[in-house]
């Protein structure tokens, strides 16, 4: 059977997220066979079981598709995800936060000032720690925009 | 109270809540896109003979439970839950760059729950508005179908591109059609599922080929940093009123009733166009972003409930993006619900179901959705998120979805139903990615074939 080994891997991006394709082929192989063999055990025997033909046709098919649920649960069980999953806090990266208030600066809106904002959300800003940040940021002309971002990515970090 | 009546409550009380918890848990599995999933499983549930009430709650409270669900990945991991969540990526991204993903998903479920509640109760009012006028369109359904495909074709990313794609592509079914007839077998869910599921099976084609590959190769595994929560509430049910301020609220509650409104476009298309009209008029950054997630999230619910609810009950045709693609079992289940392509005459939900019925069984199921998707989005969303991704490969996904094709295009029609998915699949999937003749537009390729196209031949 295909590796678990990650130095094995030949990893491509196929709908959206990334695949080892040796275990991508295995997967196809197990969905198919469980599902299709479900399928088909399930047909002959209601044909014999249930009276009405349409209703063993429909439960024929609830059993193919607990087949590919099974097969989606084996094939979770024997290929890992190929994914990377890390539990930073980035609450506190400096970087995030400058990319994000530029790009938020270059919106047809720009970034705005807080005395635009109702009480309520200058609230949730404050709980958030991230009234300062934007209190900051607004107050700078464009000019020296690059400055103060500098200036309030220090100071970030509580 | 007559004992039918309550008969019917029960059953539609029980689908609808095996609806909103089975879509609650697939709305975390981020790829699972609505019409892949919500149409094969309303499909075996019609087939199954399960009554009117109980198919409609279960297709409601799924789709409902699906969109607050689907806020998970896309705030806390970065990635897409369904095809509706993509308008609202960017958004959500910035809010986590920030380090407040947990901000994006409470103001996105929260926008979802206030609008499902809202676009209900509107979306029956507007059908039986246009319900007077539904002998005269039911008469042109052909025509009707044929303008609505080209204003869907051309509203897509592929503009005048996919205009002119709706030609070869309806030859293509119009030519599987004959093929099938000569075995006198004739299919229809194969069509719409290959054209739901087409990108995997173009991008299983791809990755066969040796050029395909080189592209589709990768050094290292995908990245994703999954933030850290903050509850900022006691108790089980978060009170929405309370998690989103009254300038959310009020846009959420306007954008919401615009989308009721406005059923024949595309989900995806309104809930860009509504996002940036909120996002115009607030002024600070970060209430934008806050409001414009509420408000976008509010419109993935509210206008796949009018997509699906106003042609169901004014028409009984399937007249929307939704009712075409992954509400088509609601009109479209041979043998149980048919709709007849000749004369326009049809026997469905919209033949089963009074006014008063659609609305009574509407608001359970999103009642139902609400009490079991909200708390959980709002609890649980952090660990289930966790749990998806890093114990669900998406090998096992493919696997399923694999399975999925090849047992529903069998089940329709043996070996034809499975060369007509893969067939259809392939095409649709390449179409979508190279010109962005997008599923929306292919559903209204496949009626314009099966509608308009013998309306068309007569004329002549």
């Amino acid at each position: 059977m295909a590796t678990r080994d990650p130095a094995g891997w030949r990893l491509a991006e196929v709908w959206g997220d990334t695949v080892d394709l040796r275990h991508l082929a295995w997967s196809i192989a197990i969905g198919i066979g469980i599902s299709v063999t479900g399928f088909f055990l399930a047909s002959r025997w209601l044909a014999t079981v249930v009276a009405s033909q349409q209703l063993a046709h429909a439960y024929a098919m609830l059993a193919g598709l607990a087949g590919c649920v099974a097969a989606g649960v084996i094939c979770a069980r024997a290929f890992p995800p190929k994914r990377e999953v890390t539990e930073q806090d980035t609450s506190t990266d400096p970087a995030w936060r400058r990319e994000v208030l530029e790009e938020l600066a270059a919106q047809p809106g720009g970034l705005g000032s807080v005395a635009d904002l109702p009480p309520a959300v200058v609230q949730e800003l404050k709980e958030l720690k991230l009234y300062d940040l934007f209190v900051q940021n607004a107050q700078a002309a464009p000019s020296t925009q690059t400055q103060t971002q500098t200036a309030a990515a220090g100071r970030a970090p509580r | 109270m007559d004992p039918q009546l309550l008969n019917d409550i029960a059953v539609a009380a029980a689908m609808g809540l095996v609806g909103a918890v089975v879509f609650a848990a697939i709305g975390l599995v981020s790829g699972t896109d609505e019409t892949t999933t919500l149409a094969p499983l309303t499909l075996l549930v019609v087939l199954l003979g399960v009554p009117p009430a109980g198919v409609f709650t279960f297709f409601l409270a799924g789709a409902v439970a699906k969109h607050m669900t689907h806020a998970v990945p896309t705030a806390l991991l970065g990635i897409p839950g369904d095809t509706l969540a993509t308008p609202l990526l960017q958004d959500a991204n910035m809010l986590r760059k920030l380090g407040v993903p947990h901000i994006a998903l409470r103001k996105m479920v929260s926008g979802a729950i206030v609008a499902a509640f809202v676009a209900v109760p509107l979306a029956v009012l507007f059908a039986v508005m246009l319900a007077p006028f539904g002998a005269a369109i039911t008469k042109t359904a052909p025509w009707i179908f044929l303008a609505a495909a080209l204003l869907i074709a051309y509203f897509s990313a592929g503009r005048w591109a996919s205009v002119a794609l709706l030609v070869p592509f309806v030859v293509v079914i119009i030519a599987l059609q004959a093929l099938t007839a000569k075995y006198d077998v004739k299919l229809s869910i194969s069509y719409f599922l290959g054209i739901a599921i087409g990108p995997l099976i173009a991008d299983l084609f791809t990755v066969i080929a040796p050029a395909g590959r080189q592209r589709m190769l990768r050094d290292q595994v995908r990245q994703f940093n999954l933030a850290p929560d903050v509850k900022g509430w006691s108790g089980y049910f978060p009170n929405p009123f309370k998690v989103m301020d009254r300038v959310q609220t009020r846009w959420t509650l306007i954008t919401a009733t615009i989308s009721s409104a406005t059923f024949v476009f595309s989900p995806v298309a309104m809930t860009v166009v509504l996002g940036e009209l909120v996002g115009s008029r607030i002024k600070h950054a970060y209430h934008r972003l806050t409001t414009v997630l509420s408000a976008r999230n509010g419109v993935t619910e509210a206008t796949y409930i009018a997509e699906a609810l106003i042609p169901l009950i004014a028409f009984g045709l399937p007249l929307s993006p939704v009712a075409a693609g992954p509400a088509a079992p609601l009109f479209n289940a041979p043998p149980r619900f048919t709709v007849d392509a000749a004369t326009g005459q049809t026997h469905n939900l919209h033949n089963l179901l009074n006014h008063w019925e659609f609305l009574g069984y509407g608001m359970l199921a999103v009642l139902l959705a609400a009490v079991v998707s909200y708390p959980f989005a709002m609890n649980f969303a952090r660990r289930a998120a966790l749990f998806v991704s890093r114990r669900v490969s998406h090998e096992a996904i493919i696997a399923t979805f694999v399975g999925l094709i090849i047992v529903i295009s069998v089940w329709e029609g043996q070996l034809l139903g499975l060369l007509v998915i893969l067939t259809m699949g392939l095409l649709g999937g390449l179409l979508s990615r190279n010109f962005g003749f997008n599923t929306g537009v292919q559903f209204m390729g496949y009626y314009t074939a099966v509608l308009s196209v013998p309306a068309i031949v007569k004329l002549f």
